[in-house]
């Protein structure tokens, strides 16, 4: 979106498409980078786990964190993320103030979840310094939680200019991009409550 | 050129950028001295200061703080702010972000026009360069004699570190951030970057990076090199969450630019600009972002892994608390092979570039050209364990790391395939540039001869960790990548300057350095040979005459290198103004006037053959097309797009194009 | 076309193929880059042998296969360096364009030449094969068998190398003896930080890792004392992490072992 000027009378915008098609490109790109980043930590996990270094994945007699916290989160952000697709269906049909709705819907669904998370990392049955395991939980829940605060930043934007009319059926090709953002979001949390339901590792124990 | 361009509007005083007219470099380093003080208080009261890695936790904080208010006062944080309250910028918002009639003062602002940050990026590199070069004298100073006493442990240890890390940003960066940034659009034929505004967002967290990193010095500097090992990382002073700081936001900057060129190239190139028209250096360029995507947060990820150890006690790379220095092994060398090539294709795709200009001749298969560009890209991400032979990690696969390791020589051979069948009976003019050509041809053939050695896994198990390596691979990272360029700077100069750079002055560096060059690592190599390990402060007399050489040598690569700084700074100001296109070349880059206008092109080429028609008769490159409605919204034939020829927001008084006083 | 072509006429002798063949050999810039491709390959192979003379005389099987791996691959290396430099020295001397502007003409448009394109892949194909073939055959005739070597523990510490002989007593020691002819296999790990067991003239080296045992494995057949050097940047004194390593015969291992331990 850049401002070429040029002294000539035909001047018009560029077509939204050929702006969103590019920005989609640049989204998809930096969301391969994120799944890098994500990688490595599902794989710092899983390395550690099978490596079992002088027995300590887990400290003995360790407290595990209860899976089903971590499966409550990514359901609450797939949760979200489906209400945001609800949005996006509805701006693409020029249904304006039913994607405001669902904006806000999947925002308030998306706090309750950043909720969740937080409470998940204050309530931890093990400190940070108690084993690998443990650091790598409290990791994986912090970059979760990270995840999910760049995407309520996205979710406010998306519900505030919805408000003020910026989108509509031809134009709405940020929504989209907030939408694959999103999707991916909810991705990585499943990859991440998928991971770390595996905790004793296959050489743990004894 | 027509008319068009060369009308003087009214020119109207620049309007526009709201709060972006008062931020520059000032109130960002301003914003973030006041972010890490506010951060450095908040840490300091709330955190106990008897718990020993308090002090790391307050770095680290503080030093986030400096990130996060530089941005504040570079004004990074007003475009997305202004998004979330629904305030678009206006046409007049973004000319000004452009630098639009802002003369000197747009290099040290958010400016978007990627010229200007090609600009910026140049001068950050050579910083960087400066910094580590002085490093590197103080290195081959203290180890001019085996126990000279010059630096301390300490003092060494931390000055390998930092040397090593400064060059390899400023060998990631060197030829994508000033040559991928300026030249790279108008190759293809746009007017700008897809993303101009996280363009500038790039720079500036680069710029924000770099005092991070010379914050270690003052923090008890690292005692790890620059690969950061754990766990002595875990237990090193407070420089060490400098360095991991700084390569946090060094990933973040590289993720975004990277994202940033490869959508450009992706989506922009003009229209008739098929793929097999496209300039090699922009394959090269694409490439090596492309590998940098999915390797800089691998280290990124081990940084965030060191923080966690070093903050709050995690255990990650612990052995006691079932950590692993190989954990930290494996995230390193997934980003650290790659790395390699993320420095070393766009040098050498820049070589690959000139030399058909300066041999007058085609490149020599083209399309081998760029598959052995694709082959190393998709071999590089299977090698990495290559660097671990030794490491005990998984001895059962080091044969399979052989195989891939090797089977790299294949595509990087064809490069010199290329490379010497472009040669082949050419009209050769040996300018700076060319003579680059010839410097990469015979530093990387030993840089990558000496490769294979090290692949070679019991050959690697007596070189690993000794000078052996150290040599190779600034053979390959400095002997082809440095030189090649300056090799692309030579060749770019008048284009991003328009002055000619003083051809006594570079071909005099140009000696300095090669035979400087030479002199000092081959004399690493016979030391690497003899058994002298790697990064050590002093060593057995036996290794003395080998040092001294390579002592030597470096201060006649530092003399070169100053020769060098003093031709392109004293051209850059005094310099003979250069032609638009003084090499005959036939890349769009050329067809543009110095200086070059804000928009590049005042009409977008369509291209309709590729820039090597050397000898093949004087057709035309590109036919450029009135303006038509229709045109824009027309899609190329293979689905890349066209950026919008027409401005951007009409109106009575939009800005029109005046010849730019000043580059 | 260039006037140092040969005229597009029969020769008297031989089949077409040779006699292209021997057309392109009398072009005076494939005789030229011969001609600096044979002197530059001599002088190469010549130096082939300068590595392994830098290395030194091997106190082991393992440093003499690592020494011939350095000759080996430097001989291959020869030719392929030496072509592409023949023809980047070549072209200075006999396609440089006089004066200081730029050519008049350009050259000739070749695009492309696809038997140059597939002997030189194919050529570098065999030379890789060559290379992994050797390295593999190198590997498995340095593996020492396993079987009653003598066992060394090797704990590196911030910065000094201790030796174990879990065997013969348990006997701790900082100087490392070894029995000439022995196969030893060592077992090292580390106390603090990753360091790197490296014995230089025997050609072995194998990282020291906390929480993890590593092996190395190497038979001594030099009488003398050799270095042991760390060879990972492991903190402060890095650089004076070193001892020696003694190889001595059979019975003055024994005897001294005697002298440091219980047993023998």
């Amino acid at each position: 979106m850049t401002s070429a000027t040029v002294d000539d009378p035909n001047v018009h915008l560029e077509d939204p498409d050929l702006i969103g098609r590019r920005w989609r490109t640049g989204v998809r790109l930096l969301i391969f980078a994120d799944a890098s980043f994500v990688a490595a930590l599902l794989f710092s996990y899983l390395y550690l786990r099978g490596l079992n270094t002088e027995n300590a994945w887990l400290r003995p007699g360790q407290a595990t964190a209860p899976i089903g916290v971590s499966w409550l989160i990514a359901a609450g952000v797939v949760l979200s993320a489906v209400a945001f697709r609800w949005a996006l269906r509805s701006i693409e049909a020029g249904a304006e103030s039913r994607f405001v709705a669902g904006a806000l819907l999947a925002l308030g669904v998306l706090v309750i979840d950043i909720v969740g998370q937080v409470l998940q990392l204050m309530n931890f049955p093990f400190g940070v310094e108690d084993s690998a395991y443990s650091s790598a939980m409290y990791t994986l829940a912090g970059a979760n939680l990270v995840h999910l605060l760049l995407t309520a930043f996205l979710g406010v934007a998306m519900w505030n200019r919805g408000r003020l009319h910026i989108y509509s059926a031809t134009s709405f090709w940020q929504v989209r991009l907030v939408s694959l953002w999103w999707s991916w979001v909810s991705l990585a949390a499943v990859l991440s409550a998928f991971t770390t339901s595996f905790i004793a590792g296959p050489h743990t124990g004894g | 050129m027509s008319e068009a361009v060369m009308q003087h509007g009214a020119i109207a005083p620049p309007t526009g950028g709201r709060l972006m007219r008062r931020l520059n470099l000032g109130t960002a380093v301003a914003g973030g001295l006041v972010g890490g003080y506010l951060f450095w208080l908040v840490a300091h009261h709330f955190l106990q200061t008897d718990e020993p890695n308090t002090s790391d936790q307050v770095v680290t904080l503080t030093l986030l703080g400096w990130a996060i208010g530089f941005l504040v006062g570079i004004g990074a944080f007003h475009g997305p702010w202004s998004w979330l309250m629904g305030h678009d910028q206006s046409h007049e918002d973004e000319t000004f972000l452009a630098g639009k009639e802002q003369g000197i003062g747009r290099y040290f602002r958010f400016t978007t026009d990627h010229k200007v940050v090609g600009i910026q990026y140049l001068v950050i590199t050579m910083f960087l360069l400066a910094v580590g070069g002085t490093l590197a004298m103080m290195i081959r100073t203290n180890l001019i004699r085996p126990d000279s006493g010059f630096l301390s442990p300490q003092t060494y240890n931390a000055v390998v570190g930092l040397h090593g890390l400064t060059m390899i940003i400023a060998t990631i960066i060197m030829v994508t951030g000033p040559f991928g940034n300026f030249i790279v659009p108008i190759m293809i034929g746009a007017r700008d970057m897809a993303f101009p505004r996280l363009n500038a967002l790039s720079l500036w967290l680069l710029v924000a990076f770099v005092p991070v990193l010379f914050s270690a010095a003052f923090l008890g500097g690292i005692p790890t090199g620059w690969s950061g090992y754990a766990p002595l990382s875990d237990q090193a002073p407070p420089g060490m969450d400098a360095y991991l700081m700084a390569i946090i936001i060094f990933a973040v900057s590289s993720a975004i630019a990277g994202a940033n060129i490869t959508t450009t190239i992706l989506s922009m190139r003009a229209r008739g600009m098929t793929w097999n028209r496209t300039p090699i250096f922009v394959w090269g360029t694409m490439a090596s972002v492309g590998l940098a995507i999915p390797a800089f947060p691998m280290f990124m990820a081990s940084m965030v892994l060191l923080g966690v150890d070093r903050t709050v006690e995690g255990q990650f790379y612990v052995a006691s608390g079932g950590g692993s220095p190989w954990l930290y092994a494996n995230l390193f060398w997934l980003m650290g092979h790659p790395e390699v090539y993320v420095i070393v294709l766009p040098a050498v795709a820049a070589i690959m570039e000139l030399t058909p200009v300066f041999a007058r001749k085609p490149i020599f298969n083209y399309n081998a050209a760029v598959l052995a560009i694709v082959g190393i890209v998709g071999l590089s991400i299977m090698v990495w364990a290559h660097h671990m032979y030794a490491s005990g990690w998984a001895p059962d696969l080091n044969g399979s790391f052989m195989l891939t390791t090797e089977l790299i020589s294949i595509p990087t051979g064809v490069l010199f395939l290329v490379l010497i069948g472009t040669i082949w009976r050419g009209r050769i003019w040996t300018t700076l540039p060319m003579m680059a050509t010839y410097a990469v041809l015979w530093n990387f053939i030993i840089g990558g001869v000496t490769g294979i050695y090290l692949s070679d896994v019991p050959a690697d198990y007596d070189l690993h960790g000794s000078l052996f390596v150290t040599a190779h691979f600034h053979y390959t990272l400095m002997g082809a990548g440095l030189t090649g360029a300056i090799g692309a700077l030579a060749y770019w100069f008048p284009k991003m300057t328009g002055r000619t750079l003083n051809a006594r002055a570079g071909f005099t560096s140009f000696w300095l350095v090669q035979i400087g060059f030479n002199v000092t690592f081959l004399g690493m190599f016979a030391a690497g040979l003899a058994g002298q390990p790697r990064r050590v402060v002093h060593y057995d007399s036996v290794f003395g005459a080998a040092n001294l050489v390579s002592s030597v040598g470096a201060y006649v690569i530092g003399l070169g290198m100053l020769v060098l700084l003093y031709a392109v700074v004293s051209s850059w100001r005094h310099g003979a103004t250069a032609p638009a296109n003084p090499w005959g070349a036939k890349t769009l880059e050329w067809t543009v006037p110095n200086p070059i206008p804000l928009a590049n092109f005042e009409v977008l080429p369509v291209v309709i053959a590729d820039p090597y028609g050397y000898g093949e008769g004087d057709g035309p490159l590109f036919v450029p097309l009135p303006p038509s409605r229709e045109d824009d919204e027309a899609e190329t034939p293979d689905g890349g797009g066209r950026a919008g020829k027409h401005a951007v927001l009409a109106g009575p008084d939009a800005p029109r194009i005046v010849k730019e006083e000043e580059s | 076309m260039s006037a140092d072509l040969i005229r597009d006429e029969e020769l008297p002798f031989g089949n077409p193929l040779g006699q292209r063949v021997r057309r392109w050999t009398r072009r005076r810039e494939v005789r030229g880059v011969l001609m600096l491709w044979v002197v530059l390959t001599v002088l190469l192979v010549l130096f082939s042998f300068v590595p392994a003379r830098i290395m030194g005389v091997p106190a082991s099987p393992t440093k003499q296969a690592v020494e011939d791996t350095m000759t080996v691959f430097t001989l291959a290396a020869s030719p392929v360096a030496a072509l592409v430099w023949a023809v980047a020295i070549y072209s200075v001397i006999g396609w440089r364009q006089r004066g200081p502007g730029p050519p008049t003409e350009d050259g000739p448009a070749i695009r492309n030449h696809g038997l140059t394109t597939v002997l030189w892949v194919g050529l570098s194909s065999v030379l890789c094969l060559f290379l992994l073939i050797w390295g593999i055959a190198e590997t498995q005739a340095v593996a020492s068998s396993s079987t009653g070597p003598l066992v060394v523990n090797v704990t590196g510490q911030q910065w000094v190398w201790t030796f174990s002989y879990p065997r013969q007593g348990d006997i701790e020691t900082d100087q490392l003896y070894l029995p000439v002819n022995q196969p030893v296999v060592f077992h090292v790990k580390s106390d603090d930080v990753v360091h790197s067991f490296w014995v230089v003239q025997m050609g072995i080296k194998v990282d020291a890792n906390p929480g993890q045992v590593t092996q190395a494995t190497v038979t001594p057949t030099r009488l003398g004392t050799f270095d042991v050097r760390c060879a990972e940047l492991c903190g402060l004194l890095h650089a004076d992490m070193e001892t020696s390593v003694h190889v001595v015969s059979a019975q003055d291992f024994q005897s001294w072992l005697r002298s440091n331990g219980t047993g023998g």
